[in-house]
């Protein structure tokens, strides 16, 4: 019986010392628990993609050196993704919503970055966040109606952030060049020719009201469907029209890609100048063709895909970009921003000390991060400033040009502004 | 401006009925709706993209090939996915558009969207149209049109396996009767569908870049033509094309140029009110009357 009573006692201790022993290993787990980051995109575009491939990478080495230090312990990051297909011509804002709510709801991140890919899904999307109260950290639509939104309800839509530019940055950058157009070369015919979407209208639209305050001749507004696969009514009212600048703004791969093959087609003999992603993407040599020379874009912000030899911290991320994933990322767009953002992110967690939504929120309008696409601070409507003459005060962009090289090579030059610029604006010889 | 509304309002009206024009074969044929049609197209392209950039192929010998493969791609998806299904036209429609989501999805899956997939012209350059600049492609596109009819039309009409086609495309129960063996007859009309489609790709794919989704564009086009002209007519569909082509271009000319994407589903919605078998289709024809 004692024995018996012996044998239950060890086994009773025996099983109390696994629960001790036990108890602290399950304390480190949950200390290891990751913090979760979400990730519902448009993932089937290059903006998605390489923005993921971007954060993907801002996680590694954030996880190399220990991860993220909450509450005294350090806890990796781990990121969930949903394709929310927005940035594909035809998907509903509605269909786009579903899949971010999905993620929300089933992953349970603790905050979101990248966000939509189409301006109007990030305003539907904006009482989605607020609703869950997830902090976010958009970074790639565009559309100023963003901080229209928080201006009306701050309190409301608290939880949401701006990390790239916006239109109007971006036009910004655009109009100072055509400045440059007007004031070295004599311009001053110009067509606008836009995707019919929030961001894109913006955009242009700050590029024509610009253009009327200096004095171009507005040849055309023209504003066609995202799917659209041809352009020449435009193209032909622009070449009749004698315009010397054809502004365009599109996102959407297919149509700027018919649209550009057809500038060429159509020998339009004038300067290409806005965001026409096949013209300003790296490889747009081997998409378009040796047509892309003269044509002059804007990557917003920084580091996007273009390595400025001026801007050390652009160089670095694209090597490790390149490094990890074999070639540089294909939008001159955002990936730099979504890079930053997981930064961003991880130091105002720390401050904060929590992964309370309101306390992140706190901590996150106090940013002050210098990243590669500048130095990161946020308005009071929560995006973040961008200007044009420092990136030790704000973000910046830069407006490149592809010109030959004296190899005979393409590539892309920094015109814009003249603290990045590697080159002047140089004129087609079909221009002179 | 009208120089250049005819010209390249004929240049669409073209890329509409190539887009249409396989579609339109196999239906007129085999009254099957291939709903792959638009994914065939696009694959057919990325075919001959991986042909001449991780093969080596040059692009002519490529762009054979890959209407051969897309071909026989049709050919097998009778033999594999529709032969048991043959004649429930629900099932058949079902079918063909689940295998049409399933080879994009693939696409997009593997990464093939971007601005990075673009296929060569055949040769650079243009010339001056009526003073209206065109490209050679965009003249190859015309000429491609023109000349498959033409080909169509001599096949049709005097070759033993076109002549089975219109026996089988006029009346099945009795081409059957003399001989001509339906399955057969079906499933090389979804191999010549999806060869013309593969060409039309070949062909119009150059002008832009190529992505995933633009195999639901092309389908859309496709049956907004085949709709509008008369499904299993080609005469009809070469109207239908001229008529959502030209609708294109005057919409962007007259009333802004986002209003191009809504003609052809304009199209649709005013045929299928106001004679729901097409301009020359002949299927509801009796029920009309009625």
């Amino acid at each position: 019986m004692k024995r018996k009573a012996c044998r239950a006692g060890v086994v009773f201790l025996a099983l109390l010392a696994l629960i001790v022993a036990v108890s602290p290993m399950e304390a480190g787990a949950s200390s290891k628990e990751p913090i979760v980051l979400g990730v519902p995109t448009s993932l089937y575009t290059p903006f998605g993609r390489d923005g993921l491939k971007a954060v993907k990478l801002a996680v590694e080495e954030i996880n190399a050196g220990g991860g993220v230090l909450v509450g005294g312990q350090r806890r990796p990051l781990e990121v969930v993704v949903a394709d929310t297909r927005g940035g594909e011509p035809g998907t509903p804002v509605h269909d786009a919503l579903m899949a971010y709510e999905k993620l929300i709801t089933e992953k349970k991140p603790h905050a979101i970055v990248i966000g939509a890919f189409r301006s109007e899904v990030l305003i539907a999307s904006m009482d989605l966040v607020a609703k869950y109260r997830i902090p976010q950290l958009g970074t790639i639509a565009q559309t100023p109606r963003f901080q229209a939104k928080i201006k009306k309800d701050p309190e409301k839509y608290k939880y949401l952030f701006r990390v790239t530019t916006d239109a109007l940055v971006d036009a910004s950058y655009i109009n100072r060049t055509l400045d440059k157009l007007k004031n070295d070369f004599g311009m001053n015919r110009i067509y606008f020719i836009y995707q019919d979407t929030l961001w894109a209208k913006a955009f242009s639209g700050l590029m024509s009201k610009h253009c009327k305050a200096q004095g171009w001749t507005q040849l055309g507004f023209d504003g066609y469907a995202a799917g659209a696969t041809d352009f020449s009514p435009a193209l032909t009212n622009a070449k009749a029209g004698k315009a010397q600048v054809i502004g365009m703004v599109w996102d959407v791969p297919l149509g700027a890609g018919v649209f550009v093959k057809q500038y060429v087609a159509m020998k339009v003999p004038a300067l290409l100048i806005g965001f026409i992603p096949p013209m300003a993407s790296p490889m747009a040599v081997k998409t378009v063709g040796p047509e892309v020379e003269y044509s002059l874009s804007v990557e917003f912000p920084v580091g996007a895909s273009l390595p400025l030899k001026k801007l050390p911290k652009t160089v670095e991320f694209l090597n490790k970009f390149k490094q990890k994933y074999g070639s540089l990322p294909e939008a001159a767009a955002v990936n730099s921003s979504a890079y930053d953002a997981v930064f961003i992110l991880a130091e105002a967690i720390e401050r904060a000390g929590s992964l309370d939504p309101d306390k992140l929120v706190v901590e996150l309008e106090k940013t002050d991060y210098r990243g590669v696409s500048g130095r990161i601070r946020f308005n009071e409507q929560h995006v973040a400033v961008f200007g044009h003459e420092d990136p030790n005060e704000t973000g910046v962009c830069v407006v490149f040009q592809w010109q030959k090289g004296a190899d005979g090579t393409l590539r892309r030059v920094p015109v814009y502004p003249d603290f990045l610029a590697e080159g002047k604006i140089l004129l087609p010889p079909w221009m002179k | 401006m009208i120089p250049t509304l005819l010209v390249y309002g004929l240049v669409n009206s073209v890329i509409l009925a190539l887009y249409a024009l396989g579609f339109s074969l196999t239906y007129g044929i085999s009254g099957l709706a291939n709903f792959a049609h638009g994914a065939l197209y696009i694959l057919s392209g990325f075919a001959a993209w991986n042909l001449i950039h991780h093969m080596g192929i040059p692009l002519l010998p490529a762009a054979l090939l890959s209407v051969a493969l897309t071909g026989m791609l049709g050919f097998v998806f009778y033999w594999v996915l529709l032969l048991r299904i043959r004649g429930i036209a629900l099932a058949e429609l079902v079918v063909t558009f689940s295998a049409g989501v399933a080879i994009l999805e693939i696409l997009t899956w593997q990464g093939f969207y971007g601005i990075r997939y673009s296929l060569p012209v055949f040769l650079r350059g243009g010339i001056e149209v009526g003073g209206v600049a065109v490209d050679y492609q965009r003249l190859l596109v015309l000429g491609t049109g023109v000349v498959l009819v033409i080909l169509l039309w001599l096949f049709v009409h005097h070759t033993r396996i076109g002549l089975a086609f219109r026996a089988m495309a006029q009346n099945e129960r009795t081409a059957l009767s003399v001989g001509i063996e339906s399955d057969w007859v079906g499933s090389l009309s979804l191999a010549m569908g999806a060869a013309l489609a593969a060409v039309a790709a070949l062909v119009v794919l150059p002008l832009g870049v190529m992505e995933s989704t633009i195999g639901y564009e092309v389908l859309i086009y496709a049956l907004a033509v085949a709709i509008v002209g008369g499904l299993e007519s080609t005469v009809g569909m070469i109207l239908g094309s001229f008529l959502i082509g030209f609708g294109q271009v005057a919409a962007a000319r007259f009333i802004g140029a986002k209003w191009m994407v809504i003609v052809p589903l304009a199209a649709i919605v005013v045929v299928l009110a106001v004679r729901p078998s097409g301009i020359l289709g002949r299927f509801k024809e009796l029920e009309e009357r009625v």
